[in-house]
């Protein structure tokens, strides 16, 4: 872990704040997700207060626009806050907010029995908003079996034919569809060492997603899941991410940064599972 | 683990909301529930929709990335009519995801071509912007894809439409209950918003054209990755609500190489050395989709959007350029869009 990147990219961050949060990209308004990720990335108070400013009365964190909910950054708020009753109210959102049962369908196929979480509620559950959520149960309430036994068997189930993640279709009408890095390290920040052999075969695929794949917001996730994972891989992705921070592909970039920042910091203490 | 049968209507309307979404009406059988029971509606606003009149539509051949595309784009261009003097203009190719050996998406030689035939019309200014539907590392996407290098070499701006400022937009029109929805200000505050899909069979809707491809211009950020919220909103009425919220002043369609079969992402290439220009997404739509050898009026949301956000009637569309007629190339589809064709199979 090089001190020194983790220092450049804690200053881009900081840098890109908007008030006490921030937003998709500097100095737009805050939101939640990229908020969250600063606030683990930097642990900033000042994040954590708009944090708990725009917790909403059930507990989730969300962008709203007309009758669109988007709920998935209530997992890395929980991982954000501190002790106390608004982290038990994001962990309450998420066991209540789970994606709804879909029936089987061979032409997009998926267990039925699975739910995860999307990124809107009473849609379908995909990998990233899943993953988030794992992490948080994992973390923060290991209690939560169940929830975090669905979680594990819908990334189970959306695992590519060649190893790792896309978004969450593994196939369609008979093709297979490939994975992602970016994606691919999102899941494995959800399992870590829950399921050994699902976390060998997606950090197998990782080890190669990633220098195929080698923009920002990849690398930085890539780094936190290989680095969760005691993955040799680890210091040369970390290479690559300066490389990248050079180059320009974290510029502006509030989420690519915060995770960039806690992938090669301390704030990934945060998202280690305990379950 | 229930794999019990389900008759064809629940499982169109459930195909509908999982996976990369699903069209669910509109397929074999020509139009289904939906459509018919809003004929009885009229779910949009009528002063923000004039009446469309008899817009230009352009088929115009490149028969390959290879050839003079500026010149050809914009003889393709005039010969609609496009006036884009002092406007600022916003390009929106299709840039869903990027995997090497396919044809996802909007070859970037269009987009560069496209931008230096727009500076001379005349434009203003000349953005390119996308929001990828399936990838959130839109950087990993733009070098991969090569639309970075081409736009680096037209001195061409690029704009993550994912986090971009946005704003809230109500709808003008309702086939969805969405009421509103997040649209970024490189869109809104566009004069002109030039969509420029791939000319793709999709295994939901039928066919990805101008009007799906606005779906790229609504943030991730809000609809997640991929936009299954829109799907879940009934995909086909989404592709209206959200086609008549962005209001694409001009089109340009992409297939020189164009993608049939299992699209819009894991389809074959047909190589069908056309572009389309139009100035109506409507009219483009119905024009490229009887290119592609599908009968327009049988796409669901190409039938709806012809009600009122443009001119759904190829006998009202002023076909310039090349015949489409004789310029049709049956693209092959999924069996269950065997009825979206017309004429004989190739």
């Amino acid at each position: 872990m090089s001190a020194e990147l983790h220092a450049r990219l804690s200053s881009r961050l900081e840098a890109s704040r908007t008030g006490d949060g921030f937003g998709p990209r500097a100095g737009l308004p805050p939101e939640p997700e990229p908020t969250a990720l600063a606030a683990i990335a930097l642990d900033d108070e000042d994040a954590r207060a708009w944090l708990l400013d725009h917790q909403r009365a059930d507990g989730g964190f969300a962008l709203v626009v007309g009758t669109v909910v988007n709920d998935s950054a209530t997992g890395l708020a929980a991982l954000a806050l501190p002790p106390g009753d608004a982290r038990e109210q994001a962990l309450d959102h998420l066991a209540s907010h789970r994606a709804p049962s879909m029936p089987y369908q061979p032409l997009v196929p998926y267990d039925p029995d699975t739910r995860g979480w999307g990124w809107t509620p009473d849609t379908f559950g995909w990998v990233e908003p899943t993953a988030r959520a794992l992490a948080a149960l994992r973390a923060l309430r290991p209690t939560e079996t169940a929830l975090i036994a669905d979680g594990l068997a819908v990334l189970a189930d959306r695992e590519c034919a060649d190893g790792g993640w896309n978004y969450g279709t593994r196939a369609v009408f008979g093709d297979d569809m490939p994975a992602f890095g970016q994606t691919t390290a999102a899941a494995l920040i959800g399992v870590q060492h829950a399921d050994p052999a699902l976390a060998t075969r997606g950090a197998t695929a990782l080890r190669r997603l990633w220098r195929e794949e080698r923009g920002g917001l990849t690398l930085a996730m890539a780094v936190a899941a290989l680095r969760l994972l005691v993955d040799p891989d680890a210091g040369e992705a970390e290479t690559a991410l300066g490389e990248a921070l050079d180059g320009g592909d974290l510029d502006d970039d509030p989420v690519a940064l915060g995770w960039a920042t806690i992938a090669t910091g301390p704030g990934l203490d945060a998202l280690r599972g305990s379950a | 683990m229930t794999h019990g049968p389900m008759d064809r209507r629940t499982f169109l309307k459930r195909s509908a909301r999982v996976g990369a979404g699903a069209a669910a009406v509109g397929l074999a059988a020509g139009l289904g529930a939906g459509p018919l029971l809003r004929r009885l509606e009229r779910p949009w606003d009528v002063a923000p929709f004039p009446p469309p009149g008899t817009p230009p539509v352009a088929v115009v051949r490149a028969a390959s990335y290879e050839v003079d595309l500026e010149s050809v784009i914009l003889d393709g261009l005039l010969a609609v009519g496009a006036d884009l003097r002092g406007r600022s203009v916003l390009l929106k190719p299709n840039l869903v995801e990027y995997d090497p050996g396919t044809v996802v998406n909007t070859d970037p030689r269009v987009v560069a071509a496209t931008v230096l035939a727009v500076r001379r019309l005349g434009a203003r200014t000349v953005v390119v912007g996308e929001g990828p539907g399936h990838r959130r590392d839109t950087a990993y996407v733009l070098r991969s894809s090569r639309l970075l290098e081409a736009l680096d070499a037209v001195d061409a701006p690029f704009v993550d439409l994912n986090t971009a400022a946005a704003v809230r937009v109500p709808l003008q029109s309702h086939f969805t209950d969405l009421r509103e929805l997040c649209l970024p200000e490189p869109v809104t505050s566009a004069d002109v918003v030039v969509s420029m899909p791939k000319m793709k069979t999709h295994h939901w809707a039928g066919a990805t054209l101008s009007l799906k491809n606005c779906f790229g211009c609504v943030p991730g950020r809000v609809y997640g990755w991929p936009k299954n919220v829109l799907h879940w909103a009934g995909l086909e009425d989404a592709i209206v609500d959200v086609a008549a919220a962005v209001r694409s002043g001009l089109q340009v369609v992409d297939g020189i190489v164009g993608m049939e079969g299992n699209g819009p992402i894991d389809g074959t290439p047909i190589a069908s050395g056309l572009l389309v220009f139009g100035t109506d997404p409507v009219a483009t739509d119905v024009t490229a989709a009887a290119l592609m050898g599908l009968d327009p009026g049988r796409i669901g949301y190409l039938h709806d959007a012809s009600r009122f956000l443009g001119q759904g009637d190829r006998e009202r569309i002023r076909q310039v350029g090349e015949d489409p007629e004789r310029s049709a190339v049956s693209f092959a589809v999924l069996p269950q869009f065997e009825g979206l064709r017309v004429g004989p199979g190739r």
